[in-house]
């Protein structure tokens, strides 16, 4: 205590010099604080972007489904049953169910002008175009709670009125491309040899196909999501026969993090007939992309961290000479070494905790008005406006206000041995 | 038996290539309750000696005794607890510390103790010992508030607060103009008259060597017989 009392005493002593470390390390905790608040509202936004507006908190599929799903393997699917859906729905947690179907399909767009008669062919540039697409088939109802964010993305249209309507929501950059346009609502459908034409092999290997126009567009959100169209489950079912069938059920999870939770209750419920996954085991470039901010945070706040201690060991330096005889004093009158080390040590954990609390305070200060207000900027490859809500874990809080101090006094290491070792014979000598 | 016993001290120091010898076999005994002055030209090596008798530093040979005990040999750090409990300082520059006020700068070497007393003991220790130097009313001073004879009371209250066995004071009036020397020199006289603490003290100053009851000469690191 008599050593607590000494190390404030002397850091208000000088206090130019505290207040400038002080200041230093307020702006280095600041700055750090508000980079960690803005990654943290950045790598939300690219969840959110793909858990509700594409996947889904936890998604249900036929066992070995997710090692074959490059093929979007039909014959992996299941019986849609209400008894089905309520038993997932009855999971802690769940909030919603959809039903789903993935599958791969083709589009072909109608040719521009009719058929010569004379048995010629239409110059290309007039012929109709045909791409593959990676179809979901949803249940718009259902769909509206799983991944709501998805139908707040929906531009120049409505997401299906119905689920077995003749509708296909396509990526707006890729209708563009096919030169597609979304059907402007009520007015009269065009002539059927003008429609497009949504043909997908069944799981016998059968093309089938129906009729459909662009109900909707829907802009990029992540990346690699340009070729998806979503389709209504009833018409992807007739098209695929396979009425009354799915292969994925999407749950909307509440609170978010109970996701793993729900996972090994849903898993536990429906059996090993079944797989289930978190958002993060589907997409892990997710994990690798909040990864590498992370390691990059770290990277800032690591040399951040160490630009502010510096300036701690060298203000430290600076007071340990100038008090060169004091020290001297000290050992003289009986103070033992590692006295002097725990002296010094404890001005730097002092000037720590004061600039790590404020710093940290300011910090979550700004974040947590920042959060409120929100910073319009889009997710990395996403062409959809998101507003960034920056925010601050506990963790990072407990992590900053035991780290700053514990940094502090560490810089204050070196000083203070160098300190604990002055002999006093020459430092009671000095001016 | 002497509380302290100096047999054939020597100090050198190493500067480069010459070495320059500080001590050359100093024989000192000093029993308690001695009020001892130590003169000698500058350069003659009081400072030297009185270092090694504080256990601040080492002699480079030579057996030395306090209280009973061989320290001769003994680390610096390891000898703390014989500075902090036998050993009270007093400095020609006072050496109080800046950022403590009068009562925490007499209390500092009790304070800094693994068991130290209560605090409220330790303060009743400290208002007896500020009466007893004349400074009951500047208990809450800073040393920078206060004049050279002031700071220097201050400091012998420091150097008795832990009822050292000795209490070393170099050149401890040097700083002091002649009245104050006086009345420095009369305060300590007045301690070892009647609270019997040994005092061994360096000092140049012809006038107040007459008041000491036995004054010792050094000279090129010998003592003259
Ligand atoms: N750290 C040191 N390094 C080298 N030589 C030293 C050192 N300390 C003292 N000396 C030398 O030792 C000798 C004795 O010095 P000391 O300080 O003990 O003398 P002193 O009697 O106290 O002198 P003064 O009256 O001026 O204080 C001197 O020649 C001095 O130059
Ligand atoms: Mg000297």
């Amino acid at each position: 205590m008599a050593l607590l009392k000494l190390a404030v005493r002397n850091l208000r002593r000088n206090r130019r010099r505290s207040t400038i470390t002080l200041a230093a390390m307020i702006i280095g905790t600041v700055a750090m604080t508000c980079l960690r608040g803005f990654i943290n509202g950045q790598q939300r936004v690219i969840i959110d972007n793909q858990v509700e507006g594409r996947m889904g908190a936890v998604q249900v599929h036929k066992r070995g489904y997710i090692a074959n799903v490059l093929t979007s393997p039909l014959a992996l699917d299941m019986a849609d049953t209400p008894e089905l859906r309520q038993k997932l729905a009855k999971i802690p947690g769940v909030v919603a169910v959809a039903p789903r179907i993935e599958f791969g399909a083709m589009l072909s767009t109608p040719d521009k002008k009719p058929q010569p008669d004379d048995g010629s062919l239409l110059p290309p540039a007039d012929q109709g175009k045909t791409s593959f697409i990676m179809a979901t088939a949803i249940d718009p109802q259902a769909e509206a709670l799983v991944t709501p964010l998805r139908n707040s993305f929906i531009r120049g249209g409505k997401l299906f009125a119905s689920v077995d309507a003749h509708d296909i929501v396509l990526n707006d950059d890729f209708a563009r491309g096919l030169e597609v346009a979304v059907h402007p609502e009520g007015t009269p459908l065009p002539k059927v040899e003008q429609q497009l034409a949504l043909l997908a092999p069944d799981r016998d290997g059968a093309l089938n196909g129906e009729n459909v126009v662009m109900g909707a567009a829907l802009p990029s959100f992540s990346p690699g999501d340009r070729r998806i169209g979503l389709v209504p489950l009833g018409t992807a079912q007739r098209i695929l026969r396979m009425e009354g069938r799915v292969t994925e059920y999407s749950l909307a999870v509440s609170p978010f993090d109970a996701a793993p939770r729900v996972r090994d209750a849903a898993q536990a419920a429906l059996g090993p007939d079944f797989e289930v996954h978190t958002w993060s085991e589907l997409m892990p470039f997710i994990g690798t992309l909040t990864n590498t901010q992370d390691f990059i945070f770290s990277v800032i706040s690591g040399v951040f961290l160490a630009v502010v201690l510096l300036g701690i060991v060298n203000a430290m330096l600076m007071t340990v000479l100038e008090r060169v005889r004091e020290i001297g004093t000290m050992l003289a009158v009986g103070m033992r070494r590692v006295q002097i080390i725990q002296l010094f040590v404890m001005e730097g954990l002092v000037i720590g905790i004061v600039g790590g609390l404020l710093g940290i305070a300011l910090g979550y200060l700004i974040v947590t008005l920042a959060g409120h207000i929100g910073i319009p900027l889009p997710a990395p490859g996403a062409a959809v406006p998101s507003v960034v809500k920056p925010f601050i874990t506990p963790l990072y809080l407990v992590s900053a206000l035991v780290g700053v101090p514990v940094g502090a006094s560490l810089a204050c290491l070196w000083p203070a041995w160098r300190a604990s070792r002055l002999r006093p014979v020459e430092a009671l000598q000095t001016a | 038996m002497n509380l302290i016993e100096l047999k054939g001290i020597q100090k050198s120091y190493e500067l480069g290539k010459t070495t320059v010898t500080a001590l050359r076999g100093v024989d000192l005994s000093i029993a308690k309750g001695e009020f001892t002055v130590i003169t000698g030209p500058s350069g003659s090596g009081k400072t030297t000696l009185l270092n090694i008798i504080g256990c601040l530093d080492r002699a480079s040979a030579g057996r030395y005794q306090l209280d009973g005990q061989d320290v001769s040999n003994r680390d610096f750090d390891d000898l703390a607890g014989v500075r902090n409990q036998k050993i009270g300082f007093i400095f020609q520059n006072f050496n109080l510390i800046p950022v403590l006020d009068v009562a925490e700068n007499i209390e500092f070497p009790c304070a800094v103790r693994k068991d130290a007393e209560k605090p409220e003991v330790l303060r009743q220790k400290v208002e007896r010992l500020a009466e007893a130097v004349g400074l009951k009313p500047y208990l809450h001073h800073k040393p920078d508030e206060l004049s050279g004879g002031q700071r220097q009371r201050v400091a012998i209250a420091r150097a008795l607060i832990t009822g050292p066995a000795l209490v070393l004071a170099d050149e401890p009036t040097a700083n002091l103009d002649s009245a104050t020397s006086e009345q420095i020199i009369d305060l300590m006289l007045a301690l070892n008259r009647e609270q019997g603490v040994t005092f061994l003290f360096s000092t140049h100053d012809a006038r107040v060597v007459k008041h000491a009851k036995r004054a010792l000469e050094i000279r090129d690191g010998v003592m003259v017989p």
